[in-house]
């Protein structure tokens, strides 16, 4: 091992992390915003709707992240609509191209895992809702979506990691994220085993603070499922 | 709304699900402060009936008045029928409180939660005011000390008790109790109506389906006894309970005395 490598090249591995992290958050924070309201379309759409959510998650969860970011950005450029449209701008670049895949991938996933924990609300307590007075609007809102993000979320404490693990493929397409440093590291050095070890253990950090994160929400999201004491 | 205005009336109620016919007309006037207990044998459509009321399930013919305003239907394209008004039903499902068999607490709001819940965001009362209300509701049922247990964490009485308390919280006109004790064991049946007693010595008006004829022998103003889909016996509940007309009933209350 040599250590020398590493502290030489602090600066790209922090930025890099620094890459993955944004990638990460943003991915998961727009396929968030877009599975919730698809899982409800899901569920309560008319056919149509619930069709063509299923064919959008089916696409992104039936193909490889890889080949959905070589559609999106080797692709796109091919037909000259897109490269005449107010889109190309983003689509030509790297950046956008995988934010938009990597968050049109995890809420395809996100969509699945919503959908069936809104399903699985207790019906009792939705009758208990309508016979209150409230809208349908106000039900999602205040009893089956706080209920079902519950029940949601170890689900999704995994696909998080997914997705943290996913946006090494940025660096395929020519964005320097961690793999991407640690690639130019090996390359620079021929020391494969500095490099990428080093990604490594930053990619687990990056895990463990997920994994902690999860471990919080469901202490004070899930006191109602302890067992009871005393 | 005048004094003589029944709280509740329900005019010439149909429901089928699929073949079976479960309600075949039945009509009903509640009036101010009446406690109305219903009995009947499983599937004579007494819960049906009691949904009917605040549309959990639509009727397919009949009326639904609450102190002079009936709720509005119509037919849709596949011929269904529907409410005509979803914000009317709405209204009017916030000044009926129904308690269920299986109380329906939210799982995950606290006891307290559950009972600031809909008044907050359905009636719009300021939070603090809701939160004194519901502690003095949680004090009269007796569950103030478990106000911040979540539903799973509390027996099933405890449950009932914090549903009926979450039911007064809304302030309704008419309170339906849908068999409120029989998901109870036998041990926790009396804590729940004793707390039913106290409401009806209040002069509340109640809609209890149920099947516990002590309850309606002593609280009832009037018993009305379900047979397939009709209403095969109703009267004061000396008459009903003590000196049937039905023959029906009269099977029913002896096979249930036994």
């Amino acid at each position: 091992m040599n250590f020398g490598i590493i502290l030489d090249n602090l600066n790209l591995y922090w930025q890099g992390l620094l890459l993955t992290v944004q990638l990460t958050v943003l991915s998961l924070g727009l396929g968030l915003g877009l599975a919730i309201p698809l899982s409800i379309v899901a569920n309560s759409g008319n056919g149509l709707a619930r069709g063509l959510v299923f064919g959008y998650s089916y696409f992104f969860r039936g193909t490889p992240l890889l080949v959905q970011i070589y559609l999106i950005y080797f692709g796109t450029g091919q037909f000259e609509g897109i490269r005449d449209s107010i889109l190309w701008p983003a689509l030509s670049q790297a950046y956008w191209c995988a934010l938009i895949a990597f968050a049109l991938n995890t809420g395809a996933y996100t969509t699945e895992i919503l959908r069936g924990a809104i399903k699985s609300t207790p019906r009792g307590e939705i009758e208990a809702a309508r016979a209150v007075g409230m809208s349908t609007a106000m039900m999602y809102r205040r009893i089956i979506l706080p209920s079902a993000f519950r029940r949601a979320l170890p689900a999704y404490g995994n696909e998080m990691i997914f997705m943290l693990q996913g946006t090494s493929l940025a660096s395929v397409i020519t964005l320097v994220d961690l793999t991407g440093a640690a690639r130019i590291v090996n390359s620079r050095y021929y020391s494969p085993y500095e490099a990428f070890i080093t990604a490594g253990l930053l990619y687990m950090a990056l895990t463990f603070t997920i994994v902690m994160l999860v471990k919080w929400l469901e202490r004070h999201w899930f006191a109602y499922l302890r067992p009871r004491e005393g | 709304m005048t004094a003589s205005t029944p709280a509740l009336v329900v005019e010439d109620l149909y429901k089928r699900f699929g073949s079976v016919e479960v309600l075949k007309g039945i009509s009903l006037t509640v009036p101010e402060g009446a406690v109305i207990s219903i009995l009947g044998s499983s599937g004579s459509g007494k819960s049906t009936f009691l949904r009917c009321i605040n549309l959990l399930e639509t009727p397919d013919a009949g009326a639904v008045t609450m102190h002079g305003e009936t709720i509005r239907m119509r037919t849709d394209r596949h011929g269904q029928r529907v409410a005509a008004d979803h914000k009317q039903v709405e209204r009017l499902r916030s000044r009926l409180a129904m308690v269920f068999q299986s109380f329906n607490l939210w799982s995950h709001m606290t006891v307290l939660q559950n009972l600031i819940e809909a008044p907050v965001h359905v009636l719009k009362v300021p939070k603090k005011q809701a939160i004194e209300r519901a502690e003095a509701l949680l004090h009269k049922v007796g569950m103030y000390e478990r106000k911040d247990y979540y539903p799973a964490h509390i027996s099933g009485g405890q449950q009932q008790r914090a549903a009926i308390a979450r039911a007064l919280a809304m302030e309704p006109e008419v309170m339906l109790f849908d068999e409120p004790t029989s998901a109870l064991d036998p041990e926790l049946v009396g804590e729940v109506l004793k707390v039913m007693h106290d409401l009806a010595a209040e002069g509340r008006t109640m809609l209890v389906v149920t099947h516990e004829i002590g309850f309606a022998r002593e609280v009832s103003s009037e018993v009305v006894f379900l047979h397939q889909g009709r209403i095969e016996e109703q009267g004061s509940p000396e008459q009903a309970l003590g000196n049937p007309k039905s023959e029906r009933c009269r099977q029913f209350l002896s096979g249930i005395l036994k």
